[in-house]
């Protein structure tokens, strides 16, 4: 579904992604993890078209994303970092016209089906610049899997949701894996990762430093927080003690 | 206290100069200083079909239109702050979390445009003058006091269209039927005034008067005509504007029904019902557009009487296509592309809407234009007509291809500025000199259309190329 070679992007002072190599096959929930301002985003703006390259080769859905990214975008679907749909367009409004600008044709029903999932109720006919955050993010939730498509790419998709609403969108993108789809989920979070991946990569400084199954022996000893402490806190060359120590912090608070 | 006045001024200064880099923005003053400059140089040469007293009559009207442009800007402009710089960002807005009144607050905020926009724009205008009366005997504007009283008349015409707009605006918060009211009645006043016209009517702007013959009266009048709307707005000042519709049927689906498999159709019906609910509403389009034709269409036919030379119809056409040319920034200013990328769409697809509901809009000033020609001389209806579209089509191509998608962001920068300016000034010079031998050089304009649409795609691939900068 997703294949990168050497891929990176360089800002003039920073090297947001450094050199990724990544393989994502069909019917994987991949999970990029890393810390803020590790380069999910960058990766994800890149891989859906957004912004080019400096360099590397990138492959979606089999197409060159250079070459096609419009025909990327139409094939797959993306929830952007930001949630800023059209401000003076409802809710509802604004699921009607991503659906009229990728060419659906019976939509109505598709996109009830969403509101009811996410529990919208009156919010369906609010202003987007009303919505909360919370209420914004499922919106654009929906608007990336309106369409049924067999790749979906979010950015931190669950930051803003309660306790409630990110149980639901887990099941949710479990139960779409298990029908057949991929996804591509990026998130600072580790605990989703644990619960929902089945393969990660952890991207810290723009450089991927880990990529694996979570079947893999070398994490099943181990628990995933540490494991990835351990990887960006030997980049970061923190000393052993106060690792260990911070990770007591970490544990005591969860 | 005088903090709230530096902070605002320090915001006002960040904002513009974090949108286009401190060079680009520093820059816009030197350039209407230089533009100022050379226009004056070659006043001499006018001086045979104008008089210092109809340049100074263009020039306080100039400004009285900016004063009511950047108050309209400030107080109707606010969602897209909002838009761009997050909720309640700016401190005029954000008098409900300091422990300070929203009058005090306001009072600051007019305060703050004014010495702003004073530096910005008045001083250099009339520091360009003043370098330009060294080099070239410039007759009664020379003199240094002239100089000293044109900058205080300037700055008066500049605060009393704010302190106008500041006032319709508050009258619009608490009524937008009183407001439409009194812009009927204002505008049935203008057509007659312009019906029936003598120059005395216009002369008796007081900034203008006092500046032809200094007097205390004026002066007097001038205080009154500020202070007067300023200080009832603030009395019956209100933050919220009467829309406060939290709940929307769905009109989109409505308007895309209507629109049938019109490529553009779910762009259209957006755009459309951005305008529509957006702050200000439709009366945005009566305050910054219908309003200042009508003082436009006033000012020619008084200027017509007195240079008959000058083809009223056809300058009104001219300005029409300019004004028009607005629009697009409007209609930009609710989006940020960023909220597409993500989607099936190139920046040049999002262009493309815009442009189409751009045409859309430009029905108003045709219908306009179409029943003013009818009415005042059929011979002109075919040439204006072909001057305003050609002109309004080459306008906007000259924007998108050097604003993209941001122009009311982009235009702040210096140096696209300058080059707007460029590209379009010798052509609205060559066309209101060809206007005085007949309507019908206007068809030359004609030559615009091949003109606008190789910049459109031009424009288009450039901005397809340019990776989103994202505001
Ligand atoms: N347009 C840009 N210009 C300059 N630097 C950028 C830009 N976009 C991202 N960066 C930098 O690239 C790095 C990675 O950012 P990002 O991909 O947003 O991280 P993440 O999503 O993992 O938090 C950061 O250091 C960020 O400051
Ligand atoms: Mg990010």
């Amino acid at each position: 579904m997703i294949e990168v070679k050497g891929l990176s992007k360089f800002y003039r002072q920073t090297k947001a992604v450094d050199g990724v190599d990544l393989s994502i096959r069909k019917g994987e929930l991949f999970g990029l993890l890393g810390p803020n301002g590790s380069g999910k985003t960058t990766m994800i703006k890149m891989l859906t078209g957004q912004i080019k390259p400096t360099s590397g080769t990138l492959k979606v859905h089999g197409i060159n994303v250079l070459e096609d990214p419009l025909r990327v975008r139409e094939l797959i679907g993306v929830i952007p970092e930001q949630e800023t749909p059209p401000s003076f367009l409802t809710a509802e409004e604004y699921l009607y016209f991503v659906a009229k600008v990728r060419k659906m044709e019976h939509y109505e029903e598709a996109c009830e089906k969403w509101f009811e999932f996410f529990d919208f109720g009156d919010q369906k006919t609010s202003l987007c610049k009303d919505l909360s955050r919370g209420t914004r993010q499922k919106l654009m939730f929906a608007q990336a899997f309106l369409h049924e498509p067999e790749l979906a790419i979010i950015d931190e998709p669950l930051i803003n949701l309660d306790p409630v609403m990110q149980r639901k969108v887990k099941d949710f993108l479990r139960g779409y894996v298990k029908n057949g789809g991929t996804v591509f989920i990026s998130t600072h979070i580790l605990e989703i990762a644990k619960e929902i991946c089945t393969s990660i990569g952890i991207i810290y400084r723009g450089k991927l430093v880990y990529t694996g199954r979570l079947d893999d022996p070398e994490l099943q000893d181990k628990n995933l927080e540490e494991f990835f402490l351990e990887l960006v806190g030997k980049r970061k060359g923190i000393s052993k003690d106060i690792l260990e120590e911070s990770q007591k912090g970490i544990s005591a608070l969860a | 206290m005088f903090d709230i006045f530096k902070s605002m001024i320090k915001e006002e200064w960040r904002m513009h100069s974090s949108l286009f880099g401190h060079s680009g923005f520093a820059l816009f003053p030197v350039f209407i200083f230089l533009f100022t400059f050379f226009v004056s140089l070659v006043l001499p040469v006018f001086r045979e079909i104008v008089t210092d007293a109809q340049i100074a009559l263009g020039m306080h009207y100039i400004f009285l239109l900016v004063g009511g442009m950047v108050g309209a800007f400030g107080l109707l402009g606010r969602e897209f702050m909002n838009r761009r710089f997050g909720q309640a960002s700016l401190i005029a807005y954000s008098s409900r979390v300091l422990p300070v009144s929203e009058r005090f607050i306001f009072a600051n905020f007019l305060g703050k445009d004014v010495v702003y926009y004073f530096i910005l724009y008045i001083l250099p205008f009339v520091a360009g003058f003043a370098l330009a009366a060294k080099f070239v005997p410039a007759g009664n504007f020379g003199a240094s006091a002239t100089l000293l009283t044109l900058l205080l008349t300037l700055s008066i015409s500049f605060m009393i269209g704010i302190s106008a707009i500041f006032f319709l605006s508050t009258v619009y918060a608490h009524s937008g039927k009183i407001l439409l009211l009194c812009l009927l009645a204002a505008s049935l006043l203008l057509l007659h005034i312009s019906g029936n016209f003598n120059q005395g009517t216009l002369y008796s702007l007081p900034s203008l008067s006092f500046f032809l013959v200094p007097s205390e009266n004026q002066l007097l009048l001038s205080g009154v005509l500020i202070l007067v709307p300023s200080a009832l707005s603030l009395i019956f000042l209100k933050i919220d504007f009467p829309q406060a519709q939290k709940s929307f049927s769905n009109s989109f689906s409505k308007l895309c029904r209507y629109l049938g498999s019109y490529r553009y159709a779910a762009f259209v019906a957006k755009d459309s019902l951005d305008l529509k609910r957006s702050e200000g509403g439709l009366g945005k389009l009566i305050f910054s557009f219908v309003l200042p034709l009508l003082l436009v269409w006033t000012l020619l036919s008084a200027l017509g009487k007195v240079i008959p030379a000058l083809s009223t119809l056809t300058l009104f056409a001219l300005v029409l296509g300019v004004l028009s040319s607005s629009m697009y920034n409007w209609l930009t200013e609710y989006d940020i592309f960023s909220s597409y990328a993500f989607l099936p769409l190139k920046a040049s697809d999002m262009i493309k809407s815009k442009l189409n509901s751009y045409l859309i809009l430009n029905l108003v000033p045709l219908v306009i234009l179409t029943l003013l020609a009818l009415k005042k001389d059929p011979m002109f209806l075919i040439p204006s007509l072909t001057l305003f579209l050609t002109i309004s089509l080459y306008m906007v191509s000259v924007l998108v291809y050097l604003t993209g998608l941001s122009p009311s962001i982009n235009l702040y920068n210096g140096k696209i500025f300058a080059l707007y300016m460029l590209s379009v000034m010798p052509l609205l010079m060559l066309n209101i000199i060809l206007s005085m031998f007949g309507p019908y050089y206007a068809l030359m304009d004609l030559l615009l259309i091949p003109v606008a649409l190789y910049i459109l795609g031009k424009g288009f691939r450039k901005w397809d190329r340019n990776e989103c900068r994202c505001f």
